[in-house]
């Protein structure tokens, strides 16, 4: 039986350079591999964002080169090796200027919800 | 870890994947579905395997490669919508980087690529040095060369060798060449073994040996068409000599394209015959971890020692009897110096100074470019505001820029090194004369390494400049108003306008620097060399010592050869010398000076010139003479040998009394001469030298006097109404027809000797001359370029000006103001730099000052005059601005 899908419109397509935000944030509550990332984002955003295989490896090593993560083999308890990847340093640095890039971005479409206040009486 | 390489990262990512598939797989076996179904499930979620690879190794190895490449179809493509500009920047390029490469190619050549022996820098050159006569590099006598061999600690071996000129009988026409006589030793001592055969053995070089020879490649191709010949009979000088063996292709002695070996005879065993004459150069290799230091070390206790070692046979004492030069530490030395640095001589300082010649043309050209860019990115405003809007960053956009112009420049280097490759032959043929080594003057591989570095640094350099007004403006502005003046505008007419003073004042330095060493060119042709060199022709012979075994046939013959000659239509004065002035080799043979008398410890009195002429020599070289009397009819072998002397020996020994009467004895032998003339001095050692003293002798009075030496080789002169075309072939045939094995070299006019006695000079100040032409020439279209630009950019003011009533004269006035104020600023820097910088040449001039105020006002003045005519074009074109259409305009 495949695995049950949330429907198409309620899934998100990511935008541009949203997947970066979303790597570094997975990884901010420990190091992972890349598998594991895939069901953690899966998890916590509740099946809502779904990052497939083929954009997050490319992303994962961009994310290396530029010294942001930082990867090692590790054998897993399920005697498993298995490639984790880690936050480094300067990845904490631009994991949290990127939040707040997005708290701004998301305050602002919020703000567009709300009605505006009368405008001013022309003179 | 970015280093790892490219195949490792591939292994590791496919490990990495196939990790993620066993475990989605192993989670869906978990999840009930079956092993087939979970992997094949694992793989579709996971999408196509094969790009993320590739996107991934991308990431890594390709990205930048791929972006450069992007990058440079991005840059060819611009080009290409510009050709105009493309092919401008292109051929501003070639013709810098050009100039660079060539002489580059001789400094390599020259100064650079060591010589053509084993481990070249251990070897030594060494000669000897009289210290109280001032001469500095004079040859060794084989005495000093059989005891420096056996007596010195620091060498693996010595060889010594003396170079002339010998008449080979080859296949076709008799050949002169350039011979070598040589120590066996030399060819060990240089490590270079024969091509094909032997060289000599020390066996082949005992007095009364074989006849034996050893050929150049170049003479076995030339004159005997590369057939096999060692081991066979060749004729030299008139006799047979078997040849041992042919050397290897280039190989040669001091850079004198010796053609033929023959070995130095020379008794080991008796050195003390030898002590006096000096007339051979000894090549010495170090022993391995011996320096040269070290060897200069042992040289002094050698020096120290020397004489005892003799067994102190010899007097030491100045000017007493039996005196002869057994080297010491005092006036008779021997000098070890780096044999490179010692052939190349003085000729570093040239060749940098020209080296630094071309790098000013090129930073002028790259002035030029810059400014090419500037005003293309300025046009390319709104275009590059629209890509850095749309994503483009920064720094994507900087690189562009670099690329672009690192187009240009390797473009342009390709292009320059074809020019060099050109220009280079043009250059070894003018600078033959002046240069050494040209033989190994090439375009190598370092000198493309240079060229190449040359490019891309230049590239990177003018390819700054966009970038300044890339930093000057924010994308933001750019966007509102392509086309509106802001301050920064303004810092951008400050660079253009820096640029363009930058490349005046360079342009300034080297014209001064040009001006200066061509009028130190135009100083030596004026010098008087005592003769008058007009309607003179010359040429050389050189009578086979063998065939002319007999002194006096030599006689017979140069009287023949003179009086024949002198007898031809249009001749109106024929001699013969042993030496052609202005520039032979120094003699300095000890003579005595009845009546004078020397201050205590003086060396041993000399002439620094013997002159062997035939009876018309002052009269065909209008040598006046000044005191007593010319050679006449009366003198020949029969009667009192007779000498004429020089104003210079005159003042030198005869100071306070009349020379006429008195008489020479030359070193050794008992003969004496009688003065009985006194000529104008005659330049000998170059027209910048001063005049030696000098020594004119009889030829027909050799033979019967003491003298005891009565050359075979002369340089014939002859005065003549005729065209010069003409002497040459009545020359030949009245040489054939006196002896037709005898080959004539040498044919020019003595207008040419003079003028190739400066060759160096000559050289340095044609090409600085080109290179400051060019400097000028785009110096002066970068002004014109600036200020054209400028005006374009001011139609709209000055259109303003002119409907508010501005003349045409009010407008030419101020837009040539702007030129030559830019100029000016230019001209004051280039001057002050130019004042700092001629003191380094100041050893290369002649006749006047590194600050010659001449100099500097005449190019200050030239270079106002350049500026003027730059500016008025635009000027003009700034007058016909019709102010409806200005203002209309935007």
């Amino acid at each position: 039986m495949p695995q049950r899908r949330a429907p198409a419109l309620s899934r998100i397509e990511l935008l541009q350079g949203t997947l970066d935000l979303i790597i570094l944030q997975s990884l901010r509550w420990g190091p992972r591999h890349g598998y594991g990332l895939v069901q953690l984002i899966r998890a916590t955003t509740r099946g809502v964002l779904q990052v497939d295989a083929g954009s997050l490896y490319p992303a994962l090593h961009r994310l290396e080169r530029q010294g942001l993560v930082k990867a090692a083999w590790v054998t897993s308890e399920r005697k498993q090796r298995v490639r984790v990847y880690k936050l480094t340093r300067t990845g904490r640095t631009q994991l949290d200027a990127q939040r707040s890039r997005w708290e701004q971005f998301s305050q602002a479409i919020a703000g567009l919800f709300v009605p505006p206040p009368p405008a001013p009486e022309e003179v | 870890m970015w280093w790892k390489s490219r195949r490792a990262r591939a292994n590791e990512l496919d490990a990495e994947m196939r990790a993620h598939l066993e475990m989605d797989t192993a989670e869906r076996i978990a999840r009930g579905e079956s092993p087939d179904d979970a992997a094949r499930h694992a793989r579709q979620d996971f999408g196509d395997v094969t790009t993320v690879r590739e996107v991934t190794s991308d990431m890594w190895n390709g990205e930048w490669l791929h972006q450069l490449a992007q990058d440079t179809r991005y840059a060819v493509r611009g080009l290409a919508r510009a050709p105009g500009f493309a092919l401008v920047a292109v051929l501003t390029l070639a013709l810098g980087i050009g100039a660079n490469t060539a002489i580059f190619s001789v400094v390599n050549g020259v100064l650079l690529r060591p010589l053509a022996y084993a481990k070249p820098g251990r070897l030594v050159s060494i000669k000897s040095q009289f210290v109280k006569q001032n001469l500095d590099f004079f040859p060794v006598d084989a005495a000093e060369f059989i005891e420096l061999r056996q007596r010195n600690h620091a060498f693996q071996n010595v060889g010594a060798y003396t170079t002339g000129a010998v008449n080979i009988g080859a296949d076709q026409l008799p050949q002169r060449v350039t011979s070598a006589t040589v120590s066996p030793s030399l060819f060990a001592t240089l490590g270079v073994p024969p091509a094909e055969g032997r060289v000599f053995t020390e066996e082949d070089a005992v007095p009364g040996g074989a006849a034996v020879v050893v050929l150049s490649h170049e003479l076995w191709v030339s004159a005997f068409a590369g057939r096999p010949v060692v081991g066979t009979e060749i004729m030299v000088d008139g006799l047979k000599r078997r040849v041992l063996g042919i050397m290897p292709a280039g190989f040669d002695v001091n850079d004198e394209a010796v053609r033929i070996w023959t070995p130095l005879r020379l008794d080991p065993a008796k050195p003390a015959q030898y002590r006096g004459g000096h007339f051979l150069f000894m090549i010495a290799r170090l022993k391995d971890g011996v320096t040269l230091g070290a060897a200069r070390a042992d040289l002094e206790t050698l020096l120290a020692q020397w004489a005892a070692a003799d067994g102190g046979s010899q007097s030491t004492t100045p000017g007493a009897p039996g005196f002869v030069h057994v080297p010491n530490q005092t006036t008779h030395r021997l000098r070890f110096d780096d044999l490179q640095t010692e052939l190349i001589g003085g000729i570093g300082r040239s060749l940098w100074v020209l080296q630094a010649a071309v790098v000013f043309v090129l930073f002028i050209a790259c002035a030029n470019l810059a400014n090419l860019l500037l005003m293309r990115a300025e046009s390319r405003h709104k275009e590059l505001a629209v890509r850095a809007a749309l994503g483009a960053g920064r720094g994507r956009l900087v690189r562009q820029f670099l690329v672009e112009s690192l187009v240009l420049s390797l473009a342009g280097a390709v292009a320059g090194v074809a020019l060099a490759r050109v220009g280079l032959r043009l250059l070894v043929v003018a600078g033959a004369a002046g240069i050494p080594r040209t033989t190994s003057i090439a375009i190598d591989a370092r000198v493309l390494a240079f060229t190449l570095g040359l490019a891309v640094v230049s590239g990177l350099l003018f390819g700054m400049a966009p970038l300044m007004h890339l930093g000057g403006t924010s994308t933001s502005l750019a966007l509102r108003d392509a086309g509106s003046r802001t301050t920064a505008t303004s810092a951008r007419h400050r660079v253009r306008r820096a640029l363009v003073v930058g490349e005046v004042a360079v342009a300034v330095m080297l014209v001064i620097g040009a001006g200066l060493l061509l009028r130190s060119f135009w100083n030596l042709l004026r010098v008087d060399a005592g003769f008058d060199r007009s309607n003179l022709t010359t040429f050389s012979i050189a009578l086979p010592p063998r065939v002319y075994a007999d002194s006096t046939r030599r006689v017979a013959f140069y009287d023949n050869l003179t009086r024949q000659l002198a007898a031809a239509p249009g001749v109106t004065g024929v001699a013969a010398m042993s030496g052609l002035p202005p520039q032979r080799n120094i003699d300095a043979n000890d003579t005595n000076y009845e009546g004078y008398v020397p201050p205590p410890n003086a060396p041993p009195t000399n002439a620094e010139y013997y002159q062997i002429v035939t009876p018309a020599y002052f009269s065909t070289m209008r040598v006046p003479i000044v005191d007593g009397r010319s050679f006449g009819a009366g003198d020949d072998a029969m009667s009192t040998p007779v000498v004429i002397i020089n104003e210079t020996l005159a003042r030198t020994y005869y100071a306070n009394q009349n020379p006429i009467g008195r008489r020479v004895q030359v070193g050794g032998s008992k003969t004496m001469f009688t003065i009985v003339g006194v000529a104008k001095d005659v330049k000998q050692g170059g027209v910048d030298s001063k005049v030696g003293t000098e020594l004119y002798f009889l030829y027909s009075q050799t033979p019967s006097t003491a003298y005891g030496y009565t050359p075979t080789s002369m340089n014939v002169v002859v005065r003549s109404t005729l065209d010069r075309n003409a002497v040459s072939p009545l020359a030949r045939r009245v040489v054939r027809a006196l002896d037709a094995a005898l080959p004539i070299v040498g044919f020019r006019s003595m207008e040419d000797v003079v003028s190739d006695s400066v060759a160096r000079p000559r050289f340095l100040a044609q090409l600085l001359g080109v290179f400051a032409a060019v400097a000028l020439l785009l110096s002066a279209i970068g002004t014109y370029g600036v200020l054209a630009y400028s005006i374009m950019e001011r139609r709209r003011e000055i259109g303003i000006r002119m409907a508010l009533g501005a003349t045409e004269q009010g407008v030419l006035g101020m837009v040539l103001r702007q030129g030559l104020a830019l100029a000016g600023v230019g001209l004051v820097l280039g001057l002050v730099g130019a004042a700092g910088l001629t003191r380094l040449t100041s050893t290369l001039l002649f006749g006047v000052t590194p600050l010659d105020p001449a100099t500097f006002a005449a190019v200050a003045a030239f270079m106002l005059v350049i500026a003027a005519a730059a500016a008025i074009v635009p000027a003009r074109r700034a007058t016909r601005v019709d102010p409806l259409t200005a203002l209309r305009a935007d």
